[in-house]
């Protein structure tokens, strides 16, 4: 891919990432979770602001596979078929929520919205670091975050909203799968593509660290960040499907308030 | 005059080449275009463009040719399709690829039909007659689409012109003019 310039570049808390995306004019973008609202009770606005933020998550995920089509020209056409593949997934996701955000009476615009995964990922100018960070660790924590939310939503009787997840979340192992097959194949190849993935985690750690919410700081509303639990437990049985391996899966469970990224957890935490 | 083995697999690459390019079009425009809904349509035809580039790649190798292989077409051609991934507006982005380039490639894709022997080219003529089938819908997806907002319909109409005007010029099946001459000879 060609080198990124200054103009595709903005600095967030000291950490350079990727410009927006275009959004049209109704949506307010913001890069500090301090300017979002934090949803974490059940409440029907809260339920809108999680599906609004889910649309805009799927969205993010979407251009995020299109820009990697058009950065890596020469990758392996099978690979740019599976990217192809993911479009079409991530797209028919964002209308998923986008049709039951507007059942819920919910419109474009109304709450704040952050690209936080665009702009990571698509800093990192591999295609084994970006499948490292987007698939292999954002995607892999929605199949975490998919689960909880689809147990939730069926204790509180929203059956609709519990079986979107379920179907997002059997698309998104086949996500997270290609992924991890990849990956492997790719350092084989190359070992230099483990450096690049190193590269991006230590990156990724970086921008964890600066965008994390701190303690003390709250949201648009007012609410502390640090009263909320965050937790998610390992969704084992679809990481599995996902092709991690049992060491993997036992290093993520004894760690089990691992987060991939505060703003990406944040972002997909229902 | 029919289509020899050689022939067929040079046009058939030739599409394979424009519908690789189409899909990298469409993918640029995806975090270029503003309006979601738009966003979320081109995300979708990604899908259709890549799955008719793959199965016109496998049919080259059954053509003696390699697998998954493209072939660059006429330079009217390329001139078309750089002008369309250059478009910046919402509005030229559809109109310049619903209503100019995919009408384009069907009248394309019909020549070949009417040039090809069915029987001995039918895998060609199957996988033809699914793109178009795809093509139709996708149109239908962007005219729908347009019906709903009407704020994503204008289109500067000098630009549209232009693109339209580069498209009469296209040579047969895209084809440069060296691959025209040997399909013309046979």
């Amino acid at each position: 891919m060609s080198a990124l310039s200054s103009n595709d570049t903005m600095v967030v808390r000291g950490v350079p990432m990727r410009r927006d995306s275009a959004r049209e004019a109704c949506f307010t973008v913001v890069h500090d979770a301090t300017e979002m609202r934090l949803s974490n009770d059940s409440s029907e606005l809260s339920r809108r602001e999680l599906l609004h933020r889910d649309v805009n998550n799927e969205t993010q995920s979407l251009e995020i596979s299109a820009q990697s089509l058009v950065d890596f020209p020469d990758a392996p056409w099978e690979l740019r078929l599976h990217l192809a593949r993911q479009c079409w997934d991530e797209a028919r996701h964002a209308r998923l929520f986008y049709r039951r955000f507007v059942e819920m009476g919910g419109f474009k615009g109304e709450f704040p919205i952050a690209n936080h995964e665009w702009s990571v990922v698509c800093m990192l100018d591999s295609l084994p670091a970006r499948f490292a960070i987007q698939n292999r660790t954002f995607e892999a924590g929605s199949l975490d975050a998919l689960r909880k939310g689809i147990d939730t939503f069926r204790v509180i009787g929203d059956e609709r909203m519990a079986d979107i997840m379920e179907t997002v979340l059997a698309d998104e192992i086949l996500h997270v799968r290609f992924a991890n097959s990849w990956i492997k194949r790719m350092v084989q190849e190359d070992p230099r593509a483990a450096l690049k993935i190193a590269a991006a985690m230590a990156y990724l750690r970086r921008v964890n660290a600066a965008l994390s919410p701190q303690p003390g700081e709250v949201d648009i509303e007012g609410r502390d960040y640090g009263s909320v639990d965050h937790s998610v437990r390992t969704n084992t049985q679809d990481r599995a499907y996902a092709d991690f391996t049992d060491d993997e899966i036992g290093e993520l469970r004894r760690n089990e308030n691992w987060e991939p990224s505060a703003a990406a957890t944040a972002d997909r935490e229902q | 005059m029919e289509l020899s083995v050689k022939q067929r697999g040079e046009i058939i690459s030739t599409f394979r080449y424009v519908q690789v390019n189409l899909m990298e079009t469409l993918a640029a425009w995806v975090p270029t275009t503003p309006e979601m809904e738009v966003k979320l349509l081109f995300g979708e035809h990604i899908w259709d463009v890549a799955q008719h580039a793959d199965a016109l790649g496998k049919r080259t190798y059954e053509l003696r040719l390699p697998l998954q292989h493209s072939l660059r077409p006429s330079d009217v051609s390329i001139g078309l399709l750089e002008r369309l991934a250059q478009a910046h507006q919402t509005g030229q982005r559809i109109a310049g690829f619903y209503d100019v380039v995919l009408p384009l490639q069907e009248a394309q894709f019909r020549r070949y039909l009417d040039r090809t022997d069915s029987l001995m080219d039918a895998p060609t003529v199957r996988i033809l007659d699914r793109i178009l089938e795809d093509e139709a819908r996708m149109i239908r997806g962007s005219q729908e689409l347009r019906w709903r907002l009407p704020d994503v319909r204008p289109c500067d109409g000098e630009w549209l012109a232009e693109v339209a005007e580069l498209g009469r010029g296209i040579e047969e099946f895209f084809l440069r003019k060296s691959e025209k001459a040997m399909a013309e000879v046979g």
